[in-house]
């Protein structure tokens, strides 16, 4: 019983990180109708961040969250606004300058950090006890930051006009333009936004779990199941499978170990093809 | 004059022959050098060309391929599992490294066809990332992290092919036969793929059922996928989850790229100009990937045809 408790617990946290990964990835793919392939370089490249601003500039650790969330967000900023861009309806050519860029963040940090991973320990240690069940704190504090970035997220797209305008571009982007919409100011602050929210999830997760230059390739397989489970572009759908994902890798992984996880998820996501291929959540899919 | 040879060739598929005749022209090279590092790297070119090959025939129908190293897998360890039971037989190998991959894209490629391409290139990516996993998991049938050592040279007409020659010739066999597939397959279903490269939504509404024709390529590519991972265990003697890693799957993408996706050469010319490069930065190969992004970028940004095609366009302007 207790293993079972411990597991979702530990589902629930994996789930939060999976959904700051997956929601800023099907931002992306919502509103500009790109596939980011660089997301999980910005993930590892918020970690490297964060790593950087703890161990050679001494700031003290949330700071350094911070840090790595604005500069990944400006980094994406920029490759929108410079690149992506100049080719933003040629679905092909905005996955490859992607994936240009996510070689280039791999190659950069193994050249600047080495092939070696980094001593980057999260700075609270130690276990809460509620009863038999003991939660580690750090999970806990990753969880709580990761849900106020889901909340601050949701309250940004769905409660500002600024959100208003990216879900009607999503929604329709020639009638949104029509009503004075000007994207090239908006898909600039969208790409920003979610890039900003892999590199947080990076700054966050990368302590706990590892920091290496591979590990963005793993969080990019594990993003792609995510929203495809979820429906491409559906934002309440990435959340929803962020958490089936989550939960399902802590309860294999507990129970059958190693990572069968991964393999029962793609059945999973197999099957889902097979009977609705719009994914939980999703509506018809934008022609991609 | 020359614009209208270029016309005659172009209808004759001038650039399959030349793929065709460079393949034919490697088995000299054994007659000319006895470099180890020449026929090291040439065979490095062979396996990537063949494999490029399988990334090339889904870039005709405008989608992005990530799978082929999970079938070069599939490919290279039906011939490393046959060799455990000694068969040997050059024919046996290459129909098994070919037909099993095949087979196994028949109902993935049904399944992910019939959606959008994103599906494809998000499916494709996970499936390679999987197969390393199954690779680790199955250590009865694979060897896991081991991998199996020790895989016995290839006999062709009761020849073994042992020596560093006669591998290099085999590769050669396997890319020429891999050429003339990707040829044959690109030039018959050239219309209907160029449709779906065009507008895929027009193809559709004009009656070609788009998904069967995608369904196909896939089948093609990944049985081609299969060929390069035989001739890559086959340099090897080895077969090992490390050499399917899924990252190489973007080294695959890189080279059909850079080359140029539209013609034949592309492949052949992106590959043997990045794995020559690749050579050169030595023990810092893992460097290279930078390199490739940033050709990447240079290509997409500035010469969509890759080098295959500015070059064409290059000499278009000349005549």
């Amino acid at each position: 019983m207790n293993e079972f408790l411990e597991a979702a617990i530990i589902g629930v946290g994996l789930g939060a990180q999976y959904a700051l990964l997956a929601l800023g990835f099907t931002l992306i793919f919502g509103i500009l109708g790109v596939v980011n392939f660089a997301h999980g370089g910005f993930y590892m490249l918020g970690g490297y961040v964060a790593y950087s601003c703890v161990s050679l500039l001494g700031l003290p650790y949330p700071l350094a969250v911070l840090v790595a969330m604005l500069a990944t967000g400006a980094l994406g900023w920029v490759f929108e606004l410079l690149l992506i861009e100049r080719l933003i309806d040629d679905h092909l050519a905005t996955l490859m300058l992607t994936l240009a860029l996510y070689l280039i963040i791999s190659t950069g940090v193994l050249a600047v950090f080495g092939p070696i991973s980094m001593e980057f320990t999260f700075p609270v240690s130690g276990a809460l006890r509620a009863g038999s069940i003991y939660v580690p704190r750090e999970n806990l504090i990753v969880l709580a930051v990761c849900l106020v970035a889901i909340a601050g997220l949701y309250l940004i797209l769905f409660r500002t006009d600024l959100g208003r305008a990216l879900r009607a571009l999503a929604d329709d982007r020639a009638v949104g333009m029509a009503l004075g919409l000007r994207p090239r100011l908006l898909f600039p602050a969208a790409f920003a936004l979610a890039t900003g929210l892999a590199g947080l999830t990076g700054a966050l997760v990368t302590p706990i779990l590892a920091l290496a230059p591979g590990v963005g390739d793993p969080v990019l397989a594990t993003s792609f199941l995510t929203v495809i489970l979820g429906g491409l572009g559906s934002l309440g759908g990435a959340a929803l499978a962020a958490f089936v994902v989550g939960i399902v890798e802590a309860y294999t992984s507990v129970y059958f170990g190693g990572s069968i996880g991964a393999l029962v998820l793609f059945v999973l996501v197999l099957l889902l093809l097979v009977f609705r291929p719009t994914g939980l959540l999703g509506r018809d899919v934008r022609g991609a | 004059m020359s614009a209208r040879r270029g016309g005659l060739i172009r209808r004759l598929g001038g650039a399959e022959i030349a793929a065709v005749a460079v393949f034919i022209a490697v088995f000299a090279i054994p007659f000319l050098t006895n470099s180890v590092l020449v026929y090291s790297v040439l065979n490095q070119v062979l396996v990537g060309v063949v494999a490029t090959f399988s990334v090339w025939i889904m870039l005709r129908m405008n989608l992005l391929s990530f799978a082929t190293p999970a079938f070069m897998a599939i490919g290279g360890y039906t011939v490393a599992i046959a060799g455990r039971y000694n068969i040997t037989d050059a024919f046996l190998l290459t129909t098994g490294a070919f037909v099993l991959p095949a087979l196994v894209a028949v109902p993935l490629g049904a399944l992910v066809l019939r959606l959008r391409g994103t599906y494809f290139v998000l499916v494709t990516f996970v499936l390679s990332q999987i197969m390393q996993l199954l690779l680790f998991e199955t250590p009865g049938l694979t060897g896991g992290s081991n991998g199996i050592a020790g895989v016995p040279p290839v006999t062709l007409l009761g020849t073994e092919l042992a020596s560093n020659q006669q591998v290099l010739l085999f590769a050669g066999l396997l890319a020429l036969l891999a050429t003339l597939i990707t040829a044959l397959v690109t030039r018959y279903f050239r219309q209907h793929f160029a449709a779906i490269e065009e507008n895929e939504i027009l193809a559709e509404s004009l009656g070609l059922v788009v998904w069967r024709y995608k369904a196909l390529g896939f089948v093609v590519s990944a049985g081609v996928a299969g060929l390069a991972g035989f001739s890559l265990v086959n340099m090897l003697l080895t077969a090992h989850p490390s050499s399917f890693d899924s990252i190489t799957a973007v080294d695959f993408i890189a080279y059909a790229i850079v080359g140029g996706r539209v013609s034949i050469l592309g492949p052949i010319v992106g590959s043997s100009l990045l794995v020559y490069a690749t050579n050169l930065f030595g023990t810092h190969g893992q460097y290279a990937q930078g390199l490739y992004g940033v050709l990447i970028l240079v290509v997409i940004l500035a010469a969509r045809g890759g080098i295959v095609g500015a070059v064409g366009s290059l000499l278009r302007r000349r005549a």
